[in-house]
């Protein structure tokens, strides 16, 4: 048991999650969140949801729905500059929403004594204002059952064709790279099929998604514009097989920062992670589809 | 235009019975590899290699000059022995077999020679030049699932066996394989191949 980092990773946690409830009014950006935990923005994303079992996203929301029950039943501000405050654009979307997690509308739920306030999540973080969350038991799949290997990689030349969409739509991109380097007899043998996702799928909108297709290559050579060459950074990795399709890739990650990083020795470094596909999704049933993640990590401190 | 999926056009050639069942194999193109030796061991595990490195090529190198897009099939495998032995009796290193990959029959013998022109210049495994573009027809054949290692393929090649006695056929001596599971991601004892006997009246 790494007692010591998994402390680091809850106190910095516990910083975001107090932070977050003093700045309710405030954007948030997860970025401006990262830097108070002085997490890698990179990654800060999934460590954070994997430890407390609730994105970012959805914990900011859940409270601005808490703090708007409290007004409703304690105040007399209109439905109106509550469902604004709790950063929706109408009381509409605002009395949907509500309804959704409360099982009634705002209107019934002000007039109503017996209603009870809405117990909107399963984790004790709620939103008061008397109270200063400390330490939290992280959220521990019990199944965690991970086979990670730290790995020193080399640097590694690829061939890489740019992806900006859904990831699920990035076999484009694969079939400009796939077909520039067929030809040229630059498949097969060790060339390796890497993808790297820059962006957090559960945070990032759909069509601003960054992918890079690549392939392994021993040399840059001349070619057309659509393919970039660059050199997949040398140094140390955390690697873990995913198993299934590709769908569920996100899962794997999610477990892999909130539970397996914050429960080792490692930190991870502020560079994106890549996958290594290891068989052919087109023949091969998506259950059997075999993926290696990198998971970039900070060079040891012996300090 | 439409992607080529034989292996699922071609459902019944790939049936996968759990009691032997008799099929017939029409006339087909595959993309094949020979050699000598132990499956699994360094000289067959090439053999995939060049094969598959040829199979992508191919289809990457058409699929780009808009001649048409396919799956790649399956690996399969006949497997034989020089002196008409039966496999079993004969040393693992004497085995003869023909790696394929079920190709479909637009692809020319001019895109496998210019595939292996291209990989063969980027210092490719040499066996390269040994992939080799052929029509082959299994016609009558046992077929039937053979779940679990490979190692103990013999329980099912004896169910095999009885019922070519039983149907009064008579085996050719070549045992072929289809590969279904990916042998680095399932459990030996969940390895799912379909085991297939060609056999003569």
């Amino acid at each position: 048991m790494r007692k010591k980092t998994q402390q680091s990773y809850i106190t910095r946690t516990v910083n975001v999650v107090n932070y977050i409830q003093q700045n309710l009014d405030n954007e948030l950006t997860l970025a401006e969140l990262a830097q108070q935990a002085n997490f890698s923005s990179y990654h800060f994303h999934r460590i954070f949801s994997g430890m407390l079992g609730e994105s970012v996203k959805e914990l900011i929301r859940r409270l601005r729905l808490e703090r708007a029950a409290i007004e409703l039943r304690t105040s007399t501000t209109s439905i109106l500059d509550i469902a604004l405050g709790a950063g929706y654009e109408s009381d509409m979307a605002f009395s949907k929403a509500f309804k959704a997690r409360a099982g009634l509308l705002p209107s019934k739920f002000r007039k109503s004594e017996q209603a009870r306030f809405p117990c909107l999540s399963l984790s004790s973080i709620r939103y008061v204002t008397n109270e200063h969350i400390s330490s939290f038991e992280p959220f521990i799949d019990k199944e965690l059952n991970m086979k990670v290997m730290i790995k020193q990689v080399d640097d590694m030349l690829v061939a890489y064709v740019s992806h900006q969409g859904p990831y699920k739509e990035c076999g484009h991109a694969w079939d400009t790279l796939c077909g520039t380097l067929a030809p040229m007899g630059l498949l097969g043998g060790n060339a390796k099929m890497i993808g790297v996702s820059y962006d957090d799928p559960d945070v990032v909108a759909p069509e601003l998604l960054r992918y890079e297709a690549c392939i392994s290559v021993d040399e840059i050579f001349s070619t057309t514009d659509e393919i970039g060459f660059k050199s997949i950074a040398s140094g140390r990795y955390a690697v873990t097989t995913h198993i299934g399709s590709y769908e569920t890739l996100n899962e794997t990650y999610q477990k892999f920062f909130g539970q397996w990083l914050s429960q080792s020795d490692h930190e991870s470094a502020d560079q994106p992670c890549f996958e290594i596909y290891l068989n052919d999704p087109e023949s091969t049933e998506p259950e059997e589809l075999i993926t290696d993640i990198y998971l970039p990590l900070k060079e040891l401190n012996h300090g | 235009m439409d992607k080529i999926d034989l292996f699922k056009l071609h459902k019944a050639d790939y049936i996968a019975p759990k009691k032997p069942q008799s099929c017939h194999i029409a006339n087909a193109h595959y993309l094949v590899i020979n050699g000598v030796g132990s499956p699994g061991e360094d000289n067959f595990n090439d053999a995939v290699t060049a094969l598959y490195a040829v199979a992508y090529t191919v289809k990457m190198t058409r699929k780009r000059n808009n001649l048409g897009d396919y799956v790649i099939c399956k690996l399969e495998a006949r497997y034989w022995s020089i002196n008409k032995q039966c496999l079993s009796e004969q040393d693992k290193s004497q085995w003869h077999w023909q790696l394929m990959i079920r190709t479909p029959s637009q692809v020319e013998i001019s895109d496998i020679e210019q595939a292996a022109t291209a990989l063969t210049a980027k210092g490719k495994t040499v066996s390269i030049n040994k992939v080799k573009l052929i029509e082959h027809e299994f016609a009558h054949c046992i077929q039937m699932l053979h779940v679990g290692s490979y190692e103990e393929e013999s329980r099912t090649l004896e169910q095999m066996l009885a019922f070519v006695t039983e149907h009064q056929l008579s085996a050719t001596g070549e045992h072929c394989e289809i590969y279904i599971s990916d042998p680095r991601r399932i459990p030996m004892e969940r390895l799912k191949t379909i085991l297939r006997m060609p056999v003569s009246n």
